[in-house]
């Protein structure tokens, strides 16, 4: 696979539902091997760490009703809550587009979401499909600011 | 819930996410307001997810297994995996379409309306079990600040947590 053709995976990965490195994965394995490359990547990088995550999510279990296990959680919670925050930001800052105009209407757009889920109770779906739709009409006109991303 | 509707729940959350921890909003509208999981469950699952190995979305497979044991981290690993190999057979046949204005628009477009959802469930979180106290307000921020930076491992992270809870939390 030459570095060109890894680069568009990668980018092509990027509008995929779901995990986007499991649509790397797909894409890459499908390069080396037709679909029993996708088959062999994709088993490949979720079965392990799938494996590892049922492991120590069985071994949380054991000790979560402990008064430790509940004590750390108080510490726990607002860390992943912190990391849910910055994990939206990430994903603003890998979607958003050059300028002062288009970036405005980008956070404009994002912080209506999040204000249609905390203060007026919109689902959750609707928010997405509205984001979709204005999206599709009206956000397509400048490419984004990074290609890089850092939310997996 | 059965093993079927799981999967379900889990494959909607998953095929309307764009990457990583995008899925939670949907997950946490569908589990834990119908009473099928807890916030702290949610927490729980983010954490493992962070601190295991593989792609941060993998948080759901911890999640299924806390709701449903093996055969809910089963049901939450087919439904992760399914949806992104869409794109496989689509580029073969559209790849010109794919980065077409409208399409990159759209996916634009769930993306920052998913950070916005992303950002009120993490509201969601911090508060979830009641008023949050300063420290787990500056807690709240400092993970932010580092899970943004990316500089530290985010097990490091989640430790500081827990050992703030430790302190703090009894």
């Amino acid at each position: 696979m030459s570095a060109r053709e890894f680069g568009e995976a990668w980018a092509l990965s990027q509008l995929s539902p779901g995990i986007h490195l499991v649509a790397l994965a797909g894409l890459i394995g499908r390069r080396a091997a037709g679909w029993r490359g996708v088959i062999a990547a994709v088993a490949g990088m979720m079965i392990p760490a799938a494996a590892i995550t049922v492991a120590l999510t069985a071994a949380y279990e054991m000790i979560a009703a402990s008064a430790l296990a509940r004590a750390a959680l108080a510490g726990v919670a607002p860390v992943t809550g912190g990391m849910t925050i910055a994990t939206a930001a990430l994903l603003v800052r890998t979607s958003a587009r050059h300028g002062r105009t288009h970036l405005a209407i980008d956070l404009a757009v994002c912080f209506a979401s999040l204000v249609a889920a905390v203060f007026l109770g919109i689902p959750t779906l609707a928010a997405i499909g509205a984001g979709a739709a204005i999206g599709a009409l009206a956000l397509g006109r400048e490419p984004p600011t990074s290609r890089e991303s850092s939310v997996g | 819930m059965d093993a079927l509707a799981l999967f379900g729940v889990f494959l909607k959350a998953s095929a309307l996410s764009l990457g990583g921890l995008s899925s939670l909003p949907l997950l946490r509208g569908d589990l834990v307001a119908p009473g099928i999981a807890t916030d702290d469950q949610v927490i729980q699952a983010i954490a493992i997810g962070r601190i295991s190995t593989g792609p941060n979305g993998l948080y759901i497979v911890s999640l299924g297994y806390l709701v449903a044991g093996v055969v809910g981290a089963t049901m939450a690993l087919l439904a992760a995996s399914l949806p992104p190999l869409v794109i496989v057979p689509i580029t073969a046949a559209a790849r010109r379409w794919l980065v077409a204005t409208p399409v990159a628009g759209l996916v634009r477009g769930v993306a920052l309306a998913t950070a916005g959802l992303l950002a009120a469930t993490g509201i969601g979180i911090v508060s979830a079990t009641g008023t949050p106290s300063l420290w787990q307000l500056a807690l709240a921020a400092i993970a932010a600040v580092l899970t943004y930076r990316g500089t530290i491992h985010p097990a490091i992270v989640i430790a500081i947590g827990a050992a703030a809870g430790l302190a703090l939390g009894r």
